[in-house]
């Protein structure tokens, strides 16, 4: 054998084997596979690969990658290359390509957390009752209303850009965000309450509560988005329970200011827990070592924070019609409204059945995705799958208010009457709208809801005069454009690519 | 003069052969001015590579994350039906002038996408009743395979994703260089169609023939597979049409870039090089007879063929060694733990040696008298020219751009056959003229072709005459991969005429 440097490229010969001679040992240690003679039995050896090609090039890169060269099938079953063969497998194999392994479902949630979260809403509003003596003079409505409506609108918009941070795969980003996002909120919040104070004079315990709420509202969502319940029952443990106890033993007096005292505990515990969760991703980031000149990347750009103001907006309005009720009163109650306190715990546990319905919802719908061959008919059994989704949830949430009533007219703390009925009703209704607009949120519809429940607001502000009957016309209508709007776009296949 | 380098998934962000390539390259010419354009997934990828002065600047676009678009307004431009029929029509059509039809298509999408929405109108309800609606019509299977409604929706979604480059604004430079074919070849297209930049589009290993490869992995229905990779096939055709100059890094790459309509006359190979500085020649050999290895552990390195094949060597050779350097990449642990066992099988346990990572790996080409590549696949292996640039003869598999590498100052073999791979290595480690004649050769060899700035200068003279607007100069035709196996002599022998042939053991 002889061996030379080849004088110009391309090398033009592949050494293959010695000098000719008969190999000399006798053992082969392994039986190499024996090749198929014809293309009928290579066929057979590749029929996986070529019952689910989708083109002979796909055949002809797997019989390269077997290691058969075009020299090599030529030699042995006379055709012209390996692209030659791959088309006659091509055309000899039918195509009967083997379903995907079932894919793992991203809208497997355990039972329990819709629950968990359900009472994660509930259980604040415990706080509320043990602080209504707090919670008197002039300036409360203004500043209880101011706090509530920016902390909601804030971490609306907060959880939104969280969400999306840990959509894109990156916890460290999403804790970061979260992070700044949360001293953000809770000088937002301050700000705003500041405008009140200075409009109207503002009894300094009051503002602190007001405060207070704004915090845990924002602590609580960071912790929510980090999927770190756990934490904020313990958030929430010392303020349910001394508010409970307070509220067992008959609000004594002398005990007034310990409760107050254990409230506070709850939003320092939700702040503390809520940075405590999130430095630790912020402090990782920190310690990277990056090239020199490589710069960190950006917190969030003007699109991320212009593409978080639906959310934030819907926050807003959402608070607004919420609280609206009991803002405007009852003409006839001394200003209370039974109505709107009846309601507004079984609403706050119903959002963990919202939760739930959503999912559920998801499932459905992607199942039917995979079962229909029919754009028509998947969008009939979709806007069936509505239906059923919104009766179950108004079952859910009728059942949880009648339960709520009977065992607040029971411990005596409310006196129900049938007086209070509408007004039940209308929150009935609400609670339906904030369902549909959170399913079309789910689904990347957000400028809708926005505006649908920004012109039911500014109707029931404009004939705030016929009081709970506008209400009901308003939210009933609220609900009939919301849900015919999700039924149109929600019919769309396209709505739901995962 | 300005080049634009487009990447996909690789330089800046990532490690990997690809990568390595890129940076010799717009470090070897810092005489250019480099714009990369790095196509990524979602945009949280960051840059790992210190940047050369020479760039300019780097521009991501992103396949994953929130689409492009914003406030331009769809609805201003209409939904263009017309063109999404004319898009999924030309991608199901599996004739070769459906290839010129998709490349108008794209045009007038990138014109579309540059005043539009593009991404919104392809993911909508319409698109998706385009596609249903072509798919009905021309459905050629059985039941079974009959696309459901999650099947329109994804595949539609696929190209929407494929295609977001259209909506960024073309890059401007003299020439563009697409350092792989595929989706990178859209930004090229864009700045050839707005401002007639030449193209250029490097291949290190053939890019539909890796995504065919990957594709049994996609966790999609066959119609979607279909569609998408079917989407691939005709842009890798348009790169291959639409380029001024295609550089493949070895020749055996050809075959597929003409069988998809590439001009042979345009393609010029470009082998990958490396520094020889990096790579001295060895001084000695291990004092027993040893084969050495280096690479990833990996079932496409066919470590088995290896293995076998060094139980024959032992037999005969019973002092020789196989030192094994490289580790399992994380998470693939088991195919090595398969490997020890078979070695333990064998009983070559005394003499293979698992030597694990090493950082330089020059040091694993001097460990060996030979340096042994069985692998299944390769492109144009680096582990092959370094052993080589270090003096040292190679005993290797007949795939890929192995062959162009060697030359004739090592052996060749059939992939997957022990008996040939341990007969080869007995020549070798039995015959010591021989084997330092060859050895001396490949470094010889190496330092002629496969050096870092040879591959530098080819790209600074395409670059030049592309830029000034030449063609490039004729050089004699390079052969096709067809042609490297036509000079066997067909006197040979019957036993070494089947040489060849992956076929029975030679026993």
């Amino acid at each position: 054998m002889s061996a030379s440097i080849s004088p110009t490229l391309p090398p033009s010969v592949a050494l293959h084997n010695g000098n000719g001679s008969k190999p000399h040992r006798t053992a082969v240690l392994r039986a190499e596979a024996p090749k198929p003679r014809d293309v009928e039995e290579l066929c057979e050896k590749f029929a996986a690969v070529c019952e689910s090609a989708v083109h002979p090039l796909q055949i002809a890169g797997a019989l390269e990658f077997d290691g058969w060269s075009d020299q090599a099938v030529r030699k042995r079953y006379g055709v012209s290359d390996v692209f030659a063969l791959a088309e006659e497998m091509y055309r000899r194999v039918p195509r009967r390509p083997a379903e995907p392994p079932p894919q793992p479902d991203p809208w497997r949630i355990s039972k329990w957390r819709p629950a968990l979260h359900g009472l994660l809403y509930g259980m604040p509003t415990v706080c509320f009752a043990a602080a209504a003596g707090l919670l008197v003079g002039r300036g409360v409505l203004s500043v209880m209303i101011v706090a509530l409506l920016s902390s909601w609108a804030l971490s609306q918009a907060l959880a939104y850009l969280g969400y999306m941070r840990l959509g894109q795969g990156v916890p460290v980003q999403a804790q970061r965000v979260l992070l700044a996002g949360l001293g953000a909120g809770i000088v937002g919040v301050l700000v705003a309450m500041d405008f009140v104070s200075v409009a109207v004079p503002v009894y300094k315990p009051v503002f602190i509560f007001g405060l207070g709420l704004g915090s845990y509202m924002l602590g609580a969502t960071v912790l929510l988005v980090l999927g770190a319940e756990r934490l904020l029952f313990i958030a929430l443990a010392p303020g349910v329970v001394g508010a409970t106890v307070f509220l067992l033993l008959g609000r004594p007096e002398h005990l007034e200011h310990v409760a107050w005292a254990v409230l506070a505990a709850t939003p320092l515990l939700a702040l503390g827990l809520a940075v405590a969760r999130t430095s630790r991703g912020a402090e990782l980031r920190r310690r990277v070592v990056r090239r020199p000149g490589s710069k960190p990347p950006k917190l969030l750009t003007m699109a991320d924070l212009r593409s978080a103001l639906p959310s934030a907006g819907w926050g807003l309005v959402a608070g607004g019609l919420l609280v609206f009720p009991v803002a405007v009163g009852m003409p006839d109650h001394g200003g209370v409204n039974t109505g709107a306190l009846l309601a507004s715990l079984p609403l706050a546990l119903s959002m963990g059945a919202a939760e739930w319905m959503l999912v559920w919802f998801r499932r459905r719908t992607q199942r039917l995705l995979r079962g229909t061959r029919k754009l028509g008919a998947f969008a009939t059994r979709t806007r069936l799958l509505l239906a059923a989704a919104l009766l179950q949830y108004l079952s859910v949430t009728v059942l949880l208010t009648a339960a709520v009533t009977a065992i607040a007219a029971e411990s005596g703390l409310i006196r129900p009457t049938w007086s209070a009925g509408p007004q039940v009703a209308a929150y009935m209704a609400l609670g339906c709208s904030m369902f549909v607009s959170l399913l079309l949120q789910g689904f990347g519809s957000r400028i809708f809801p926005l505006a649908a429940c920004a012109a039911a607001l500014a109707l029931e502000i404009a004939y705030r005069h016929f009081w709970v009957l506008g209400q009901i016309v308003v939210c009933t209508a609220l609900l009939a454009v919301l849900t015919g709007y999700a039924a149109v776009v929600l019919g769309s296949a396209a709505r739901h690519a995962s | 003069m300005k080049i634009a380098m487009v990447t996909e998934g690789t330089y800046p962000h990532q490690f990997g052969g690809v990568s390595v390539w890129c940076d010799q390259i717009i470090r070897g010419m810092p005489g250019y001015e480099f714009e990369l354009v790095a196509l990524v997934a979602t945009g949280a990828e960051q840059v790992v590579w210190d940047l050369p002065e020479s760039v300019s600047s780097t521009t991501e676009i992103t396949l994953w994350g929130s689409p492009p678009g914003g406030p331009r307004s769809g609805r201003r431009s209409g939904f263009p039906s017309r063109l999404v029929r004319r898009l999924i029509d030309s991608v199901l059509d599996m004739s070769p002038d459906a290839t010129n039809r998709f490349g108008e298509v794209m045009r007038q999408l990138f014109d579309y996408a540059q005043r539009g929405n593009l991404s919104a109108a392809l993911s909508s309800g319409k698109a998706v009743k385009l596609l249903t609606e072509a798919w009905q019509d021309r459905w050629p299977h059985t039941e079974q395979t009959m696309p459901t409604v999650q099947d329109a929706v994804t595949a539609m979604q696929l190209v929407e994703h494929c295609l977001r480059p259209l909506s960024h604004p073309p890059v401007q430079a003299d020439v563009v260089h697409v350092a792989t074919n595929g989706l990178g070849v859209l930004p090229a297209l864009m700045a050839k169609w707005r401002y007639g930049s030449p193209m250029i589009v490097s291949e290190h290993g053939i890019y539909l023939r890796e995504q065919y490869l990957h594709s049994p992995k996609l966790p999609y229905r066959w119609p979607v597979k279909t569609l998408y990779l079917g989407f691939l096939r005709q842009l890798c055709a348009l790169g291959y049409r639409e380029a001024e100059t295609i550089t493949p890094c070895n020749i055996y790459n050809r075959r597929w870039e003409e069988k998809l309509g590439a001009d042979p006359s345009r393609i010029r190979t470009v082998y990958n090089g490396v520094d020889p500085a990096n790579f001295p020649m060895s001084d000695g050999e291990p004092e027993v007879p040893t084969i050495s290895w280096a690479g990833r552990i990996d079932p496409i390195k066919d470590l088995e063929t290896l293995l076998y094949a060094f139980g024959q060597v032992h037999q005969d050779m019973p002092q020789a060694k196989l030192r094994l350097f490289g580790s399992p990449p994380k998470g693939r642990e088991s195919y090595l733990e398969r490997c020890k066992a078979l070695v333990a099988e064998l009983g070559i346990g005394e003499a293979v040696v698992w030597e694990g990572h090493l950082d330089k790996v020059r040091e694993a080409y001097n460990a060996g008298s030979i340096v042994a590549l069985s692998s299944v696949s390769e492109g144009f292996p680096y582990s092959l020219i370094e052993a080589m640039t270090c003096g040292r003869t190679c005993v290797a598999t007949d795939v890929g751009g192995v062959t162009e590498a060697v030359g004739d100052t090592g052996l060749v073999v059939p992939p997957g056959s022990p008996a040939r791979f341990a007969e080869a290595c007995l020549t070798l480690l039995g015959d010591d003229s021989l084997r330092h004649r060859l050895a001396a050769a490949a470094r010889a060899r190496a330092l002629e072709f496969f050096t870092i700035d040879g591959a530098i200068g080819r790209f600074d003279e395409i670059y030049s005459f592309l830029a000034a607007g030449h063609p490039l100069p004729v050089v004699p035709p390079e052969p096709g991969a067809g042609d490297l196996t036509e000079d066997q002599p067909d006197d040979q022998p019957e036993d070494q005429a089947d040489d060849a042939l992956p076929v029975e053991a030679a026993v």
